[in-house]
């Protein structure tokens, strides 16, 4: 009973701010408070007409779709490593890419911002995107080990057995067996990409992004147009999280899938 | 022709992995058409000795010709070898047809010619009703004769075969060991079966090759392998036996004898190069030992019986003999014979026949 409580207090911690955002983005009245004084949509009506807005939010999305494709290339190149690697090489890899994670983003932003400046690089969209790539590797390794662990090399001996060259092997067997698990990967650099703050905030320069775009606002007053923005993207970030889910999910014959079974007991 | 053409021919074969040899002194003539077991416990390089035969390890020293080449060098792709892999490695994403056509895909046939041979192997196997299937939707040993078919399919000139029937169950196992048997008949390609399971070696193989610790000791047809063993640990690792330490006493035109420390003898039909007073294990298999004394059985021992375990048409009995060894006896049961009971005293009969003596380990 006593645990029961708890969670929902957990429960409710984590969800209540979020329902009280939802539910101001449709408020009537600019109050942020109680009495809640009827809905309408003029939050919404209010955004689509803001052109700065709207140049932030493609800003982010370009952003966000080369940090996927980036992170996409360098992640494949890593995963064959992966795959071909003994332990000894997986943990290397592992050391290497992953230990980002734990910096602080703070830590990551100004080391980044001063080896822009050192090297004399303009601060632009690029420089975003590099920064963001740095924060996505790691994420994305973490995300296709667990699969790729399970990836059975014997498929790719197969494959060279009945004749198929090391292209052949890679073009018919291992990449369409990886790919599932690459997209989802990617997807989610790309909704890491796509609300990232703290580290976009030092290697900005003059670019505006959709974080930064609320923060300002914020800055100014809180109006009742955060409310809506953050509605807005939040389901686009849970939107993109589900694709993600899905398509590691569905491809049921992925490499994957296929090595799950072989490894239960056979009936 | 009396000799069959040789198809695979490995010469002084050796395979080292760091500081761990994992094969030395292999010789081996495989004959074309022919179902060869490799057989021996866990780790004694029967796998890696295939591993070398499709190319996925090279020697360290030695050679490996197929078909009259030496292909050293010659990676997998390239050899008229296939092989099926102990959990099939069956392509997930693909479905029964398209794993089954991938080799002959990847050659560049003709997509009609691909269609009709698939369908005829697939036929082979009992598999034409399941084509569109994937693989997770057949059961086990449906899988292993798309694997089956996968190999065959390419026409390879030796059939490669890892453990394949190791994930599957007794019953599976026992009707596949017969399609095995029939497709092996029906495509006549020569097949390299690696196995540790003695049943499946006995029930499948023209020749058993028995392997221990990286090395071959000995190489037979079953029946010779399990009527002839040439070491204890052929005597052993092929059905159950009964042993004897015992010393040579003579040896002479007609046999060599044999004496326990506590008097069993043992008359033995061979005479090759035993001496006097060479140590020596006697075997003696539990069918081969009676509580009759038949025409030909001429040697006995007494002892009483301790334990009695019926399994339909046999029973077996151990019996602890005078000297306090304990053998195990097989009884076909036979309602005309009086069998003793657990406490009897009883004598034990063999026949110098059966009586198979070994190097003392």
């Amino acid at each position: 009973m006593l645990l029961r409580i708890i969670v929902w207090a957990i429960l409710a911690f984590l969800l209540v701010p979020l329902l009280i955002i939802i539910l101001f983005s449709f408020h009537a009245s600019p109050a942020l408070s109680f009495p809640f004084a009827g809905f309408s949509l003029r939050w919404y009506e209010e955004l689509f007409g803001n052109a700065q807005l709207a140049s932030a939010v493609i800003k982010s999305l370009t952003i966000a779709l080369l940090t996927a494709l980036v992170t996409l290339l360098l992640g494949a190149t890593a995963s064959l490593a992966w795959l071909r690697f003994g332990r000894a090489g997986r943990g290397m890899i592992e050391a290497l890419t992953v230990t980002p994670i734990a910096l602080p983003g703070l830590f990551v932003g100004v080391s980044l911002l001063v080896l822009f400046a050192q090297s004399g690089t303009q601060l632009s969209t690029a420089t975003i995107v590099i920064a963001h790539v740095v924060i996505a590797i790691p994420i994305l390794i973490v995300a296709m080990k667990a699969r790729l662990a399970l990836f059975d090399p014997s498929l790719e001996e197969a494959a060279r057995d009945l004749g198929a060259s090391q292209m052949q092997t890679f073009a018919r067997v291992t990449l369409p067996l990886i790919a599932p698990t690459l997209i989802a990967s990617a997807i989610l650099a790309f909704a890491v990409s796509f609300d990232e703050f703290v580290v976009t905030s030092f290697v900005a320069g003059t670019e505006t992004t959709l974080p930064m775009y609320i923060w300002s606002m914020m800055r100014r007053t809180v109006t009742p147009l955060v409310n809506a923005i953050s509605t807005l993207a939040l389901f686009f970030s849970i939107a993109i999280l589900v694709a993600s889910w899905l398509i590691g999910q569905a491809r049921r014959r992925s490499a994957i899938a296929g090595r799950l079974e072989q490894l239960e007991p056979l009936p | 022709m009396t000799n069959p053409r040789t198809i695979i021919e490995i010469r002084d074969g050796k395979k080292v992995f760091g500081s761990f040899t994992a094969l030395t002194d292999i010789n081996l003539s495989i004959r074309q058409g022919e179902i060869l077991t490799l057989l021996g416990p866990s780790g004694c390089g029967k796998t890696t000795l295939m591993r070398l035969i499709a190319g996925f390890e090279t020697l360290t020293s030695g050679a490996i010709s197929i078909d009259g080449s030496d292909c050293a060098g010659t990676p997998p792709e390239r050899r008229p070898v296939n092989m099926v892999f102990q959990r099939y490695a069956l392509f997930p994403h693909l479905d029964v047809f398209e794993n089954v056509a991938f080799g002959l895909k990847v050659k560049g046939m003709p997509k009609a010619e691909v269609k009709e041979r698939v369908s005829r192997m697939l036929q082979i196997v009992q598999l034409d009703n399941f084509a569109n299937r994937y693989i997770d939707e057949i059961s086990g040993g449906q899988s292993q004769r798309v694997a089956l078919a996968r190999a065959l399919v390419n026409g390879p000139k030796v059939l490669l075969l890892d453990e394949p029937l190791a994930a599957l169950d007794l019953k599976i196992r026992q009707h596949m060991l017969a399609e095995m048997k029939r497709i092996h008949t029906e495509t006549g390609a020569t097949f390299v079966y690696v196995t540790h399971d003695q049943d499946e070696a006995m029930i499948l193989s023209d020749r058993v090759v028995l392997m221990e610790k990286g090395r071959i000791v000995q190489i037979d047809r079953p029946e010779d392998m399990y009527a002839r063993p040439k070491s204890l640990f052929a005597a052993k690792f092929l059905g159950e036996t009964n042993l004897f330490d015992a010393t040579v006493s003579a040896v002479n035109g007609i046999g060599t004898t044999a004496v326990t420390p506590a008097g069993i003898r043992f008359i033995g039909a061979e005479t090759a190069d035993r001496q006097p007073s060479e140590r020596i294990t006697v075997s003696i298999r539990p069918e081969s030992l009676s509580f009759q004394d038949g025409e030909a059985a001429t040697q006995s021992a007494e002892g009483t019986v301790e334990d009695v375990v019926f399994i339909g048409s046999r029973s077996f009995y151990t019996v602890r003999l005078d000297d306090q060894s304990p053998v195990r006896i097989q009884v076909q049961r036979n309602g005309r014979l009086a069998l003793p009971s657990i406490g009897d005293r009883t004598r034990v009969y063999w026949d110098s026949a059966n009586v198979v003596m070994l190097p003392h380990s």
